[in-house]
């Protein structure tokens, strides 16, 4: 089943009066429930604009022919206000950001428990939910330090805990690894991995890190705000060990 | 907790936006409390005046303590025009020789008897300890005395208190009334009649008997009668007299309770800009360091609503602090110096509950105003370009 759905998916962007970019140009793209996606190609692509908009982030074009279709989970999409898409949001997705994002006056554990509170889990339960979470990342002994205190490796692995901590339909991550070092970027790309295989948690990664997209079930490349190209891994059975990181097995789709 | 750990991010800021409030606060609530200590006289005043008028010399004219004697014999003269009740003659001398020069209500001797009135006075006086006066005690040295008096003096009942040089046993102290009384003492007229006199100078007290002076007199109205009518008769009357009425006190007090009440909302005006604008400032550094945090928040799915309720209760708490001390500092000051002015009388603050409820409530609210601009510019960013932002 499809976990999610665009046609005909635009954005232009006015820069002034008489500028604007069309950094989307008319993209349809299925995401199916459990699959690992990366969305990978240049600077200027347009892979982030299909993130925010696949991510709720922003809104598709409205005017434009043919009109634009986004549905996640089978729910219609494009007509959501500012506030349902922040609803969809709290409660339906998860994301992880190249520069971790963590409010840097909270705590690890408020920071999950943060997204949880927006989620409309009251305070007591949101503590809990966050604690879990932190301990399937194995930083349950990190809960009560900051930011600040963290390593980087540290830090990403907090904002997934924070991704999870509602159990989202869809994990999107925007370059999760683009400021990890290797080892810890490894690290990091093995425990989406794990979830994806464990939980059949759907995720999208947007990257330019070849080995983000080896690790993914699928690769869709961009050029010039439209997809250009769907890489889907061979059908065989999936390695179960992390070693499939570093084994890139594809075929053209 | 979280917002007071936002708070403290900028420490020095924090510190000096809060200062700010607190001076504008600790200004509000000093000009309030002396506002409602002159507000608490006025009004006691025109109570004091309602249902009355009071007659004295022309020469002594408007209010205050009667220093021109007036023959008694004009209160038999009003007595027996139309629409008057009663008439109350009275003698009234400072309490001290020397001139009162300060703030506040001076002490004052007043001689009446007891009965004069015919129960027709309001003001409601009552003994705290031992009684009040009778019309039996006229020709005797009895004194009731007002709270704050006795208290100053350190004089209990049963004992003998000096008033201008004679020995008054006090048989009565009164219940605190918060206003003129608390300062007074009381005496029969003919007692207070015969101080009156020594107050004259000698060459006109020499031709005087003090059984027939007066320095002033309450007339009380018949039920439904024409007061204006009675003060141009009484104003009429040969003996060239005065009239003062409640609305004519009113009118005359009144332009300077208006001034103190436009420094109290000048004040009020002055902390609320200066006080809502540094708020507004600071919110609005605090938004644009924390542009990009605003957009993790709305891009994991903080609302709006949740981000302007975030940022305006921590605009709140700036007020509230802001507020508290702004009050302490005022209470200190307040106590402080009544407590240097109660020596000579003179009280000059009355700090009461509502005011100080007031004053936190307004800070309160004024912070909580001056944070919706920076707070509803914070919900509105784009979650996407607040992410980009370093």
């Amino acid at each position: 089943m499809a976990m999610l759905e665009g046609r005909n998916l635009r954005k232009t962007y006015r820069l002034s009066r008489r500028n604007s970019v069309e950094a989307l140009a008319g993209v349809d793209i299925d995401i199916e429930t459990g699959e690992m996606v990366a969305i990978m190609g240049p600077s200027g692509s347009g892979k982030s604009t299909l993130m925010h908009i696949l991510g709720l982030l922003h809104a598709p074009d409205r005017e434009s022919e043919p009109e634009a279709e986004l549905r996640i989970g089978g729910q219609d999409m494009t007509r959501l206000s500012d506030s349902g898409r922040t609803r969809m949001r709290a409660a339906g997705m998860g994301f992880v950001f190249q520069s971790f994002n963590l409010v840097p006056t909270l705590t690890a554990l408020e920071n999950v428990a943060l997204a949880a509170e927006y989620a409309g889990v009251p305070g007591r339960a949101a503590q809990s939910k966050a604690r879990d979470a932190l301990a399937a990342v194995g930083l349950a002994d990190r809960a009560d330090h900051r930011p600040t205190e963290l390593s980087g490796g540290e830090q990403q692995r907090v904002a997934i805990s924070r991704s999870l901590v509602n159990q989202p339909k869809l994990l999107m991550g925007d370059e999760p690894t683009g400021n990890l070092d290797t080892k810890r970027s490894t690290e990091v790309l093995a425990m989406l991995r794990r979830l994806n295989e464990e939980r059949g948690q759907t995720i999208v990664l947007v990257t330019h890190d070849p080995e983000v997209g080896a690790a993914c079930d699928r690769i869709v490349r961009m050029r010039d705000g439209l997809i250009v190209g769907n890489e889907r891994r061979a059908l065989v059975p999936r390695p179960r060990r992390i070693d499939a990181v570093s084994t890139p097995a594809l075929v053209m789709g | 907790m979280r917002l007071l750990r936002e708070l403290s991010r900028r420490r020095l800021r924090t510190t000096l936006t809060i200062l700010g409030i607190t001076i504008g606060i600790w200004a509000l609530v000093v000009f309030a409390s002396m506002a409602n200590k002159v507000n608490g006289y006025v009004s006691s005043g025109s109570d004091y005046y309602v249902g009355k008028v009071i007659v004295s010399d022309a020469s002594t004219g408007g209010i205050g303590v009667g220093v021109v004697p007036i023959d008694l014999a004009v209160a038999d003269e009003i007595r027996a025009m139309p629409g008057v009740a009663a008439v109350d003659p009275q003698v009234q001398v400072p309490f001290d020789a020397v001139e009162f020069s300060g703030f506040g209500m001076p002490s004052i001797i007043t001689g009446r008897v007891a009965d004069a009135d015919q129960g027709l006075d309001r003001s409601g006086v009552e003994a705290a300890q031992g009684r009040l006066l009778t019309a039996d005690d006229e020709g005797l040295l009895v004194t009731v005395l007002g709270s704050d008096l006795a208290r100053e003096l350190g004089i209990a009942l049963g004992e003998s208190v000096d008033l201008r040089g004679v020995a008054f046993e006090v048989v009565g102290i009164l219940a605190p009334t918060l206003s003129s009384p608390d300062g007074s003492a009381m005496v029969p007229l003919a007692a207070g009649q015969a101080l009156f006199l020594d107050t004259l100078p000698p060459t006109l007290g020499a031709a005087l008997d003090a059984s027939e002076l007066a320095s002033q007199m309450i007339v009380y109205p018949a039920e439904g009668a024409d007061q204006a009518a009675l003060t141009e008769r009484i104003d009429a009357l040969p003996a060239k007299l005065s009239t003062m009425t409640s609305a004519d006190f009113d009118q005359q007090v009144g332009s300077t309770t208006l001034i103190f009440n436009a420094i109290i909302i000048g004040v009020a005006v002055i902390s609320l800009v200066v006080g809502g604008l540094s708020v507004i400032n600071t919110m609005a550094m605090s938004v644009t360091e924390r542009t990009r945090e605003i957009g993790i928040k709305r891009a994991i799915g903080g609302s709006r609503r949740r981000i302007i309720r975030e940022l305006v209760a921590e605009a709140g708490v700036i007020g509230v602090i802001g507020g508290v001390l702004g009050l302490a500092l005022g209470a200190i000051v307040v106590l402080l110096a009544n407590e240097a002015g109660r020596s000579s009388g003179t009280i000059l603050f009355d700090l009461t509950p509502l005011t100080a409820l007031f004053a936190v409530a307004f800070s309160t609210i004024l912070g909580m105003v001056a944070g919706i601009v920076p707070a509803w510019s914070a919900a509105r960013l784009d979650p996407v370009q607040a992410l980009r932002y370093e």
